[in-house]
Parts: C-alpha cells; sequence; structure tokens
C-alpha cells in the first residue's frame, strides 16, 4: 500500500508547493535554459506520478495474490476496476487537450499568417519580415515549420533606432529558431486538461518568461545588452492604449533589471538543475516500475 | 534557418497586391479585370492572377460569385476591418491565451515603467564608467 501513497504524495507535491516555491525563487531566471526543462520534468513527473498512484493503488486493492483473474462479484475488484477506467480518463483527458491546444493554435496562427501577409508589406532586412502600417508599438513572431513570420508596427519602428531594431529581431528569431512556442504549447496544453478549479498557472506564466529570457540571451550574445535593454523600455513605456493588458505583472521589468546585470555564466547551477530534472523523472518511473520488475522476476524464477 | 522562408515567395506577394486592387475597385471584379489592373504594374500571366484569386477564396479573404460564364470576386471585408481583426488578435484581446504569435514586450504599468527606466539609467551608468 506504500507504493500508491508514496507516488499520491509526490504528484501532489509537484502540483502544488513545488512550482510555487519554484515560482518565487530568483535563481531559475539565471540558468532560463535549465529551468524550461526542470519545468517540464516537473510537469511529466507530476503526471506520471498522478497516474502510476492510480495504477499502484488498483493494483493493490484488486484480487488476492495469485490469484490474478477479474472477478466482477468482488467488490474489491470493481473498486480496483473504477480506479483504471478513472486513470483511463486522466489519459484520455490529458491527449484531448494537447490535441486541441494544437490544433487551436495552428488555426488561429494560420488565419493570423494570412491576414499579416495581404495587410504588411515584406521588409528584406530579415526573412520573414512583415511591417504592419499600425501606430501601436507592436513586435512578435508568428512560428511555423515553414514560412515563420516576423511582424513590426510601424509605431514599434518610429520607436526604435538601427541597433535596437537588430535587437528586437533577434529576439524574435530566437523564438523561431528554438522553436519556443512548441514549449509554451505543453504548457498550455497542461494548463487546459485540469479541471478550472484545481488548474493553476504558475508553469505556464514562468514557461512564458523563462523563453522571453533565453531570447534575449540570445540577442544579447548577437548585439550587447544594451540595444535589448533600450527597445523593451522603449516599446513597452510607451503610453498605449491596450494599457489594461498589463493587468497581470509583466516580466518586463525582470528581463531589463537582467539585461542591466552581468551576463549570465552559471554552469554548476545550471548543471545541478539538469540533475534535478533527470532525478524528477526517474523517481515516479522507478517507483512505478520497481514492483512490475519484482513481479516478473518473482514469476520467471 | 530551416523555420523561415528561404528568399522572396512571388505568390504571398501577389496576394496582398491582388487584395489592394479589390480594395480600391468599387465593385467586384473577374479575373480579367484584376489582371488587367495588374498588368501595368508586372508582367503576369492571366493563369497566376486566377490562382492567386481561388487561393484568396479559400482562405476566405475573397468572396466569389457567378457573372455568366466568369466568376466575380470581392474582398471579404474592408481593409480596415481586416486590420482590426489583426490588432484584436496581436495584441490578445480576446484573452484566451493560446500561444499564436509570441510577442516581444506586452505593456507595463506607470509604475513598472518608471523601474523599467531605473534600470536602463544603470545600464548606461555602466557603460560611461566601463
Amino acid at each position: 500500500m506504500t507504493t500508491p501513497v508514496l507516488l499520491a504524495v509526490l504528484a501532489l507535491v509537484l502540483t502544488g508547493p513545488a512550482p510555487a516555491l519554484l515560482a518565487r525563487s530568483d535563481w531559475p531566471y539565471r540558468v532560463p535554459r535549465a529551468a524550461v526543462i526542470l519545468w517540464q520534468a516537473i510537469a511529466l513527473a507530476a503526471v506520471l506520478a498522478a497516474l502510476g498512484a492510480g495504477i499502484a493503488l488498483s493494483y493493490s486493492i484488486a484480487g488476492r495474490p495469485g490469484e490474478p483473474r477479474f472477478d466482477p462479484s468482488s467488490a474489491r475488484d470493481l473498486v480496483a476496476a473504477a480506479i483504471l477506467a478513472m486513470v483511463a480518463l486522466v489519459v484520455v483527458r490529458l491527449l484531448w487537450a494537447i490535441g486541441r491546444v494544437a490544433v487551436g493554435t495552428r488555426s488561429r496562427r494560420k488565419r493570423h499568417r494570412d491576414l499579416v501577409d495581404v495587410l504588411a508589406t515584406p521588409d528584406g532586412l530579415i526573412p520573414g519580415l512583415r511591417v504592419l502600417a499600425e501606430e501601436t508599438p507592436l513586435a512578435y513572431c508568428l512560428p511555423a515549420l515553414r514560412g515563420a513570420r516576423v511582424v513590426v508596427s510601424v509605431g514599434a519602428l518610429d520607436r526604435l533606432d538601427d541597433s535596437e531594431l537588430k535587437a528586437v529581431l533577434a529576439h524574435e528569431q530566437a523564438h523561431l529558431r528554438a522553436r519556443h512556442d512548441l514549449v509554451l504549447e505543453e504548457f498550455t496544453a497542461l494548463h487546459h486538461a485540469f479541471p478550472r478549479w484545481v488548474r493553476s498557472d504558475v508553469a505556464l506564466e514562468q514557461a512564458r518568461t523563462l523563453v522571453e529570457l533565453l531570447a534575449d540571451d540570445d540577442a544579447r550574445r548577437r548585439n550587447g545588452p544594451r540595444p535589448l535593454a533600450r527597445a523593451l523600455v522603449a516599446l513597452a513605456g510607451s503610453p498605449a492604449p491596450e494599457a489594461a493588458l498589463a493587468a497581470a505583472k509583466s516580466s518586463t521589468v525582470l528581463r531589463v533589471q537582467r539585461l542591466a546585470g552581468p551576463a549570465p555564466n552559471e554552469s554548476r547551477l545550471s548543471a545541478v538543475t539538469y540533475a534535478a530534472a533527470a532525478a524528477l523523472l526517474i523517481l515516479p518511473t522507478i517507483t512505478i516500475a520497481a514492483p512490475i520488475v519484482k513481479a516478473i522476476v518473482d514469476a520467471v524464477s | 534557418m530551416a523555420s523561415e522562408e528561404k528568399g522572396p515567395r512571388p505568390l504571398g506577394d501577389l496576394e496582398r497586391l491582388v487584395m489592394e486592387q479589390l480594395w480600391a475597385a468599387p465593385a467586384a471584379l473577374t479575373v480579367r479585370e484584376v489582371h488587367e489592373r495588374l498588368a501595368g504594374t508586372r508582367e503576369l500571366a492571366y493563369t497566376t492572377v486566377m490562382t492567386v484569386l481561388d487561393r484568396l477564396a479559400k482562405k476566405k479573404l475573397t468572396e466569389r460569385e457567378r457573372d455568366g460564364k466568369a466568376w466575380r470576386y470581392r474582398a471579404a471585408a474592408p481593409r480596415e476591418e481586416l486590420a482590426a481583426d489583426l490588432m484584436r488578435d496581436a495584441l490578445d484581446r480576446a484573452g484566451d491565451r493560446r500561444e499564436a504569435l509570441v510577442r516581444f514586450v506586452g505593456q507595463v504599468s506607470d509604475e513598472e515603467a518608471a523601474l523599467l527606466r531605473e534600470a536602463l539609467s544603470k545600464l548606461d551608468d555602466q557603460e560611461q564608467t566601463g
């Protein structure tokens, strides 16, 4: 009976306290690449542990040892079957959410790209660049396997000098190259997979911030910190009618403060973070697999 | 860069030019009329214009109606309306938080703007002293 309890506790810790603690810490911002991996490991381990807890519970309730046959008249077997059915339901729900987010994101992005292609003017500065005749300062990218776009509004161009524009474009190209959108998509799907009253967007918010830091680091390596920091301030600090959007605390301050500091070089912290991510994934896997391996070994010997 | 387009896409650029003709026209245009309007600025095959109009119809950016043997095309919506749609989507005013696009930076509050200027001046100081 200890395995399901252990796994359930692990799942609870990985969905509640661990993300809350991690989100309040500053050190992940020093190693954004490793931190993204750690967040992914936490999410995956939480799902594995929760599913494993259900499977292990069902396994420990059902039947007596040496009597593996399902018996519909036994209340224990029925409870065990119900628990397995719930586990299957959670898996289906998760896959459904992943599919729905993937389809929804792609169709919205395709429509947006179609609009960009007929409304914005191509610019040869970088491949896929489109300039939009809008006063609102705006720069973003539309990721895609083929035909990705970087969109910049005239309002943004007016506020940036050459080096700042280069920094913005380097930042967006880093997003496109590394397909940061796929990371965000995973966390969006996970967010949608859980019922409204238990889901939290801590992981998604953190992933958003971390991929921005990754793209910032890339742009910084190319053009230095100053143009990028100035571009961030120029595009974020301008009074715009959409100010209401900033209701949620933005990561912009963090990003600029980070650019004002020394370039991150934290190979040890990053190694520890990777190790933690690996351990998190191995832990529930071993807990689930160990009894099964033991059962097989017992059966063979 | 595998994820980005390679070189110019003549058809993609044509879509924009064709739409501009449709927006500028007072009424729905046939393929021949669009072709004539564009022929002044560049050399273009009639069938290319037909393909582009067909693609735009599939993307629901144009609507077409039968006129005798020919099709007449019009823009599905005025330019301003599509531009407003695009901006609404780009700024995520609907707030459905799908990661369709990744913005460089969002808007910040006055309080945060002050912090930003402070951080930036720190960076500028470093530049001068260092």
